[in-house]
């Protein structure tokens, strides 16, 4: 058994990380609620929202933290041509069909990935991310507080848009019934197109904080895309805060099974995690108290 | 006539495989090699086809039952000198009985989230297999043994290729086929009619993870060495993903089809393998959204005399 | 007749309760073997409920059921169906890929997977025969016509050799000589041993099949007894036509029509109805140059395969109100979605102030200033009820969305009680009340409101058709889709009645009201 100190940073450390993946996860979420789609090219597009801060960085010397609006939106330019010109074509033949075409963006995705920047591991570094924050026994990197802010100021900000706002609205009446919200005077291909772009941004978002926090390679999509699947099942589908819950609850997890057991079952707790709360409670843990 | 050309199906699938078992004495080794591909990827995609034509469920988990199949086999082969035959009966337990153990988890929501669950459940047993130091953690088992020789093995493909095929024929063509289409079409209907849906899905799942985990263990002996990154790598289901839809979902022809274009295409872009795969991607999505039934169905709309053969599907 | 013995199916206190709403009420139910047992009501009385608690399709909420005695009140629906009950859907859901002899192999083949190949063979010919069906046994069930679809529901039924069939609505959607030849098969399928149920709405089937009838209203049974008894029932004729039950069916005169307007008014003059309903009233335009606001010519439309309008002509001005009548399944809901955009036209002409919209999507059509008020309410249930009426204000600014706001909840006083509670957590009237608020939120030129008083006691949807006369005093242009002739004949200056897909009837509501061709398209007295 490592001592107390270590074992708390780890768990506080696998929060946090957590809490950057619940980002993530909440893209995921919203897509699967009003799309009902299953993407499966989420994992990827965290992995460009990676590689843009990475580039971004490197390209105009600007943090890649501040520049945090602007992948936004690139990512987001990058999925909205997906929907439009891939998946909506498809909107009549049932999910299977979308699903199966964000598989091969999926696959297509990761092998340019390797093509073009070479299959090395990376990491977006800034001096900050290595600085220690200490703080009683818990000894943490700053990266990983400064990720996890943003990461909860940014989900309380979607949890804002989607419960208070116009287009919130709609997003929900949308993935409700859709045909009744067309029938209301919602454009619903419109609101479908905005909530791929509106999930893809927070994955890219997430993939540039989890890039500076921790490292990333070309396949690291997999493995983000099954993680927030993971989250969305613990944190119940369509819900925003659940989903936080969700991240918090897989980091911590996460971290308990990767020291009681050795650090390579770190992900293997969350797959068994992810299969046990499908088998038995499928809605989620927050199943009663939806947002 | 329903029974007659299941007889004649089950005819031409004898006299291809009596014709093949002597491929060994013509072929040379290359050939052999290529045919040894060309019939395992068939078995998985037959097999995936079995399940997605009679319950509409698509799986990303085949490398989870191809995985599964290895490590059983390897293990059975080492740790008790179980003969081959053997051994490969046991992959068919052992897959069979993952399925069934899993499916609580699998089958809810009516299908929405099985395709992840599988996906799930593959990288579950990679990680398992990378950790547990018994099962050789990341560097993998050996099989202690000699393997048999390409001929021999390839025999052995060719059985399991053809047992898959029989299976298919026996889904398609017997009473069992109009449960599992309409059980596929309308669960309620089919419910209503007094059949039982879940254990009709539940059957099919078990089936085709059994095909794909006895296809799995013997992939693995004549590769004589296993890893779990390759096992259970997500390549496997790629393939057989790009086998059916290339071939067409649901169609008879469509996995022999997509098992040749997989095999030809994975041949002629061997020494680029990104390229490869992302081609491979572009093809998938061209087919889905221009010509959903694949290359045999587009065939078959090209040519309406042919006669429409749809399997279990 | 056979109510001595014991019972073959014995149900007792039946409730099925979605959330708050009561779909069935303690609801207890006999059948013996030998009879033809018929349940009616009107829409939305929890006849489908009932067949699909006893069917196992639907999960009972509280209750037993007894077949021969054996508790299978906990059985999954295939077990049900193996244990003995058939039952067929209202609208048919055959396997369409597969062929009509398939379609009986599955039932078949589920019960006895290893019967005999040339027994099974002539088991289904013989029920092909019987249900008439033989011609068509190689044929995809895609195939087939409405009417042979619903035989191969009965067949399907047949196949698993019931002791109970249940036939759900199998007249809904046929013309008189079908509904003749479908009176001929079920009748054929009678035989000692088989209790036979019969949801009906066109009554004609149940008068001519069956001995006992029970009468559904709300949920609980109202009357149960021998057929003509029931039928002459002046309680059941009220329930079908006239839910005030205090009016006899084509006796709606001129006066009680004036009477019941005068009693709704609820404000001083229309000039005042006006001025508070403004808000929610689209400004008259001048624009379309007198063209009507909106003209249907041959709209045809299909829903699925069947082919459900065929050539709809239909013009509305400004300011009137019409009503659309007919039984269930005449296409009713159909024409309101067509309207709406909601199913494409497959041939017609559909213009709005002028501007042909046929084929545009749903918003488009709204963004026009059509609104429709859905069948089934189709309220949000994560939205409050406040974002739910919000919803439908597109593009307005917030004083305009308050302003609708007010005048919204000054039509129902209730939605501004519950503005902040989820959608679905009210009553069935007050979802309705937010359904047609909702509606009216779009500030339309002309709202459908589509079937608005199903399954509501007869107090609320007194209040409903209130603020519906509140509405047309203040200008609204009116479409009104409705099951309850007199409602709809009380407040429109126009009805049609639709019958298999055109308009069999019209006229000033008075004169449809005294048609006895109405009644006979309802009820089917007129033999």
């Amino acid at each position: 058994m490592p001592d107390i100190g270590v074992a708390l940073s780890t768990i506080v450390s696998g929060v946090l990380l957590g809490g950057m993946l619940a980002l993530t996860a909440l893209g995921l979420s919203i897509v699967l609620g009003v799309m009902r789609l299953v993407n499966l090219a989420h994992g990827d597009f965290v992995v460009v929202g990676a590689y843009v801060g990475l580039f971004f960085l490197k390209f105009t010397g600007v943090d890649p933290l501040l520049g945090l609006p602007v992948i936004a939106l690139i990512v987001a330019a990058l999925a909205i041509p997906l929907y439009r010109f891939l998946l909506a074509p498809l909107a009549e033949r049932g999910p299977e069909a979308q699903m199966m075409t964000m598989f091969a963006v999926a696959i297509i995705l990761e092998n340019a990935f390797v093509l073009g920047f070479s299959a090395d591991t990376r990491s977006i570094e800034r001096d900050y991310a290595t600085l220690p924050l200490t703080l009683g026994p818990v000894t943490v990197p700053l990266i990983y507080v400064i990720g996890f802010a943003i990461a909860v100021a940014l989900i309380l900000a979607v949890h804002w848009l989607i419960s208070r706002t116009r287009f919130g609205r709609d997003l929900r009446a949308s993935a409700a019934d859709a045909q009744a919200a067309a029938t209301l005077g919602i454009d619903v291909k419109r609101v479908q197109m905005l909530t791929f772009g509106l999930g893809a941004a927070c994955a890219g978002v997430g993939g540039t904080l989890i890039g500076a926090a921790f490292q990333f390679g070309p396949s690291s999509g997999a493995a983000y895309l099954l993680n927030s699947l993971a989250i969305v099942v613990l944190g119940g589908l369509g819900n925003v805060l659940g989903t936080l819950f969700g991240g918090v609850t897989l980091g911590f997890l996460q971290s308990v099974g990767g020291l009681t057991l050795g650090d390579g079952y770190r992900d293997l707790v969350g797959m068994a995690l992810f299969l046990l709360v499908l088998a038995f409670r499928p809605d989620g843990f927050l199943a009663r108290r939806r947002s | 006539m329903k029974t007659s050309s299941g007889l004649a199906e089950v005819g031409v699938l004898l006299a291809a495989f009596v014709l093949l078992w002597f491929a060994p004495s013509f072929a040379g080794d290359y050939g052999l090699q290529i045919a040894f591909r060309v019939l395992i990827y068939l078995t998985l995609a037959e097999s995936w086809n079995l399940l997605a034509g009679s319950t509409g469920l698509v799986s990303l988990g085949t490398s989870c039952f191809v995985g599964l199949g290895a490590y059983v086999a390897f293990g059975l082969m080492n740790a008790f000198d179980v003969p081959l035959p053997l051994g490969l009966a046991c992959c068919a337990v052992a897959g069979g009985a993952l399925a069934a153990l899993v499916s609580p988890a699998l089958f809810r929501l009516r299908g929405l989230y099985f395709t992840v669950g599988t996906l799930a459940l593959a990288e579950l047993l990679r990680l398992i297999m990378v950790n547990v130091s018994a099962f050789g953690g990341a560097s993998g088992i050996f099989l202690q043994k000699d393997p048999p020789p390409l001929p021999v093995l390839f025999h052995y493909a060719l059985v399991v290729a053809l047992i898959a095929s029989l299976a298919i024929t026996a889904c398609a063509r017997s009473r069992i086929s109009v449960i599992l289409r309409a059980v596929r079409d309308d669960e309620d209907a089919a419910a209503q009619m007094g059949v039982r849906p879940y254990r009709t899905k539940l059957g099919a799942f078990i089936l085709s993870s059994a095909l794909v985990a006895i296809a799995g263990g013997v992939q693995a002996t004549k590769l004589g060495a296993i890893e779990p990154y390759g096992m259970f790598g997500l390549q496997w289901s790629i393939d057989v993903l790009s086998m059916v839809i290339i071939g067409g979902v649901g169609l008879r022809l469509g996995p022999l089809v997509g098992a040749l274009f997989v095999v030809a295409l994975g041949e002629a872009l061997a020494d680029y393998p990104e390229a490869h795969v992302a081609i491979a991607g572009v093809i998938l999505i061209v087919l889905i959204r221009f010509a959903p039934r694949g290359v045999v169905g587009f065939v078959e709309n090209l040519a309406p005399f042919t006669q429409k053969k749809r399997v279990a599907a | 007749m056979n109510a001595s013995g014991a019972p073959l199916l014995e149900a007792s206190g039946l409730v099925k309760r979605y959330g708050g709403l009561v779909a069935i009420n303690e609801v207890d139910l006999e059948l013996h073997p030998g009879t033809i047992t018929g349940v009616i009501g009107p829409n939305g009385a929890g006849k489908s409920t009932l067949i699909g608690l006893i069917g196992g399709a639907i999960p009972a909420t509280q209750g037993s059921i007894r077949l021969n005695g054996r508790d299978i009140s906990r059985l999954a629906a295939s077990e049900r169906a193996r244990a003995g009950i058939g039952r067929t859907y209202q609208i048919p859901r055959p396997f369409l890929d597969m062929t009509v002899e398939e379609n009986l192999e599955v039932a078949q083949y589920s019960i006895a997977p290893f019967i005999n190949a040339t027994l099974a063979r002539e088991e289904r010919d013989a029920l092909l025969a019987r249900t008439g069906l033989s011609d068509a046994a190689r044929l995809p069930a895609r195939a087939l016509p409405l009417l042979r679809r619903k035989r191969l529901e009965v067949a399907r039924a047949l196949a698993l050799k019931p002791r109970i069939v249940l036939l759900d609505e199998v007249g809904a959607g046929l013309v008189d000589s079908e509904i003749t030849e479908l009176i001929t098969l079920i009748r054929s399928v009678a035989d000692p041993n088989t209790a036979i149920v019969i949801v009906e709405h066109v009554l004609r089937v149940v008068r001519e099949c069956c001995s006992r009838s029970i009468v559904l209203n709300f949920g609980t049974k109202l009357i149960e007894g021998p057929t003509a008894e029931v039928f002459a029932n002046d309680e059941v004729a009220a329930v079908y036509l006239g839910t005030g039950g205090d009016r006899e069916l084509g006796a709606a005169s001129g006066t009680s029509t004036e009477a019941e307007a005068e009693a709704s008014v609820h404000l001083e003059s229309p000039a005042a109805e006006r001025r508070v309903m403004s808000p929610l009233i689209a400004t008259r335009s001048e624009s379309s140059g007198g063209a009507p606001l909106l003209e249907l010519k041959g709209i045809c439309a299909s829903y699925g395969q069947a082919r459900v309008l065929k050539g709809i002509d239909l013009t509305i001005r400004e300011g009137e109100a019409i009503a659309i009548l007919g039984a269930n399944g005449a296409g009713k809901t159909t024409l309101a979605r067509t309207i709406s955009g909601a199913i494409a036209p497959t041939s017609g002409v559909l213009r709005i102030a002028g501007e042909d919209v046929a084929g545009q999507p749903p918003h488009r059509i709204a963004e026009l200033g059509i609104a429709h008020c859905m069948e089934g309410r189709r309220i949000f249930p994560t939205l409050s009820v406040k974002e739910n009426l919000l919803i439908a204000a597109r593009n307005a600014s917030a004083s305009a969305c308050q302003e609708r706001l007010d005048s919204v909840y000054d039509l129902f006083p209730v939605l501004a009680e519950r503005k902040d509670h989820s959608g679905t957590s009210m009553s069935g009237g007050q979802q309705q009340m937010l359904a047609i608020g909702r509606a009216l939120m779009a500030r339309p030129r002309l709202v459908i409101f589509d079937e608005i008083s199903l399954g509501l006691a007869p107090v609320v949807m007194d209040k409903l058709y209130e603020a519906l006369m509140v509405l047309k005093q203040a200008g609204m242009t009116l479409i009104v889709i409705e099951q309850d002739v007199d409602r709809a004949l009380a407040l429109a200056d126009h009805a049609y009645v639709l019958e298999h897909g055109v308009f069999g009837l019209s006229g000033k509501p008075r004169e449809i009201a005294a048609d006895p061709r109405l009644r006979h398209i309802y009820i089917g007295t007129a033999d």
